[in-house]
């Protein structure tokens, strides 16, 4: 229960803050050349949009920092897996475990040096150029999110471990893009590029029962996701 | 000695394949810990501000005006304006399908979104003409390479990011322009191999379009055509910062999706969203590594000490560039073409420079070599793509492509060695 609010705050997190990104460079831009324009200048020229761009940014960072976290959920970081896919799946499972608990140190180390990094900050009286917010608040994305995607890797590690499943989005079933259904595009548009069964992710065992894994490349590739 | 150190882990970690991302900080994280006096506690900031650059924003920006023209209908409309255009010469869809693609190029930043926005369209549509599927999934797998070619392109953001440390380094404004004419180019190389091999085989071709439905066609696609002409005339024109170009053009092609052709409903919009965060975020989380990656290098004068050895081989600017482009190839087959770009180009630029070589031109040779490995196996996207469209196996692909392929190397060896391809755009109009 906690887990499936947590999921779907990680969502709303990052779609609400590219989406908002989008929006605020939009208007900066269009106050900007507004401004120019007589009839509107008098209302809109007081208008400050100077910190538009430095919140564009901090809102990118922290939608790269939780959106690395929920990229390990969809396992859509992109890896040197040509390897390890020719192994048999035994032996490849040690690899991918390995990978994932590597991903769990880095994220924990980094994360802990973040929060003391953060600590440091936060004796300190440092605020952002032009927002002038606490530069402690806005730094909270690298402790936070370094520590969700930690978390991740470990949840990955532990549903792999167990049902020898790794994740995969399944965009065939997009909500809301349901209805329409007799667009023969839109079952090819879902796909996700950096999510297919090429040699950039690791094959995990549940799909590609070992056998014949060195084939695996030959076939065609058919709903085994 | 250091550099051995460093690159032998790199390397021994992404073997085992966990994320490139990952490998590259832990391999930072290692060397910071054992070997050197660098603060760690610099590591930490820099996380944080190695993503802190405003150019590095138009990559989200693109992937998410991408998304949006690919669920809205605009690729559709671009093909029918390129059926009537070309339809009636030999190779009649195939030709659609290249022109499709430049012009799809020409708004999308990123390759396989190329193919997949095309290919879905076009390739069905062969396959009920009588082409057959061999013919098409290679025509539309190495014409959506075009997409990283022709401006915009997600890959040439990167180029620009991994080498800001230079003084020297290209814009991305520069290295859009420049991408014009080769992406012109390629092309109508790829479109001439087709209409050859259309000719020779005597595929179908359709009836010639009237004056009238080509205008109809064009009228249909000029919403998605608007588009190229904010980008690149907006960056040109210093209307807009490549930035700022980006987020102008996602919030034209939601508009234009949503509400001008209808094809995509509101509540469509989110997930649009999330899967463009998802997207974006593991490419900047990429970064984010190489950015730290690239500062211990930097800090350990690895790129130096390299640029200097390899000019005291006395290797000349064309066995230099022979040398980098089979380096290019070779890593096509295990990596994906962001990732190659962010650690190759620190390494490789400093030399580039040192032996004279334009920034620019360097960067269009790199994006030129990246289209390549997308288009072969092992991990070739577009052809991913393709097989998820086609349901061909990869094995199959890769003989389907060969054509095609070999026009790509040749068009990769004639803009390694005639940097005018490259240069003469940009010089024309004063960008550099």
């Amino acid at each position: 229960m906690l887990l499936k609010l947590l999921d779907r705050l990680e969502e709303v997190l990052i779609a609400f803050l590219i989406g908002a990104a989008t929006l605020i460079i939009f208007a900066a831009v269009a106050h900007r050349y507004a401004s120019g324009v007589p009839v509107l200048q008098d209302y809109i020229l007081h208008w400050n949009f100077s910190w538009a761009q430095e919140l564009c940014i901090y809102m990118f960072v922290w939608m790269a920092k939780f959106g690395a976290a929920y990229g390990v959920r969809t396992g859509i970081h992109v890896g040197v897996d040509v390897v390890i896919n020719r192994l048999e799946s035994r032996n490849r499972g040690k690899f991918i475990i390995f990978g994932l608990l590597a991903g769990a140190l880095f994220t924990g180390v980094v994360g802990t040096l973040g929060a003391n990094f953060v600590w440091h900050i936060a004796q300190t009286e440092q605020t952002s150029a032009d927002l002038e917010w606490p530069m402690w608040m806005i730094y909270l994305a690298i402790p936070v999110g370094s520590y969700l995607m930690c978390f991740r890797f470990l949840q990955v590690t532990w549903l792999f471990a167990r049902t020898g499943e790794l994740p995969h989005h399944d965009h065939g079933h997009v909500e809301g893009l349901e209805e329409d259904l007799t667009d023969p595009q839109r079952e090819a548009q879902d796909v996700n590029w950096y999510e297919m069964d090429d040699n950039l992710h690791p094959h995990d065992i549940a799909h590609h029962e070992g056998g014949k894994p060195r084939n695996r490349i030959n076939e065609p590739k058919e709903n085994d996701r | 000695m250091n550099a051995a150190i460093i690159f032998g882990l790199l390397l021994a970690l992404m073997l085992t394949g966990m994320p490139i991302s990952i490998s590259l900080g832990l391999t930072v994280l290692t060397f910071l810990f054992t070997m050197t006096e660098v603060p760690i506690e610099a590591v930490a900031l820099k996380l944080f501000t190695g993503i802190e650059k405003f150019e590095i924003m138009a990559i989200p920006f693109f992937i998410l005006a991408g998304n949006f023209l690919t669920h809205g209908g605009v690729a559709r409309r671009m093909i029918n304006f390129a059926t009537s255009m070309v339809g009636h010469w030999h190779g009649g869809l195939g030709l659609a399908g290249v022109v499709g693609c430049a012009l799809f190029a020409a708004v999308s930043g990123s390759s396989p979104a190329t193919v997949v926005a095309i290919g879905s369209i076009v390739l069905p549509a062969m396959v009920r003409q009588g082409f057959p599927r061999q013919f098409g999934a290679g025509v539309i797998t190495t014409s959506g390479a075009l997409g990283i070619l022709i401006p915009p392109s997600i890959v040439m953001v990167m180029y620009a990011v991994a080498t800001s440390g230079s003084q020297q380094s290209a814009s991305v404004g520069q290295l859009f322009i420049a991408g014009v004419v080769p992406g012109l180019i390629l092309a109508f190389l790829l479109g001439l191999t087709t209409w050859y091999r259309a000719w020779k085989n005597g595929y179908p071709r359709l009836p010639k379009a009237s004056l009238a439905e080509r205008f109809r066609t064009f009228r249909e696609a000029i919403w998605g055509l608007l588009l190229i002409i904010i980008v690149i005339g907006g960056i040109y024109s210093g209307i807009f910062t490549p930035t700022e170009a980006a987020a102008m053009s996602a919030v034209y092609a939601f508009i234009v999706a949503v509400f001008v052709y209808k094809d995509m409903p509101l509540k469509g919009v989110p997930n649009v969203l999330l899967s463009s965060a998802n997207m974006s975020a593991m490419l900047l989380y990429i970064i984010t590594n190489a950015v730290l990656f690239s500062f211990v290098l930097t800090s350990e004068n690895i790129p130096q000490a390299i640029a200097d050895w390899i000019v005291a081989q006395g290797l000349g600017v064309i066995a230099f560039l022979l040398v980098t482009n089979v380096l290019l190839l070779a890593a096509g087959n295990f990596m994906e073409p962001s990732s190659i770009v962010l650690i190759m180009a620190p390494i490789l630029f400093p030399v580039a420079i040192k032996l004279g070589i334009d920034p620019v031109h360097f960067g269009i040779m790199m994006v030129v070599n990246m289209e390549v490995g997308m288009c072969h196996p092992p991990v070739g996207l577009n052809l991913y793509v393709a097989s998820g469209i086609t349901k061909m196996g990869i094995t199959e692909l890769t003989v389907a492509v060969w054509p095609w392929l070999l026009t790509m190397l040749l068009f990769l060896v004639a803009v390694t060695y005639i940097p005018a391809l490259s240069l003469w755009l940009p010089r024309m109009l004063g960008v550099m």
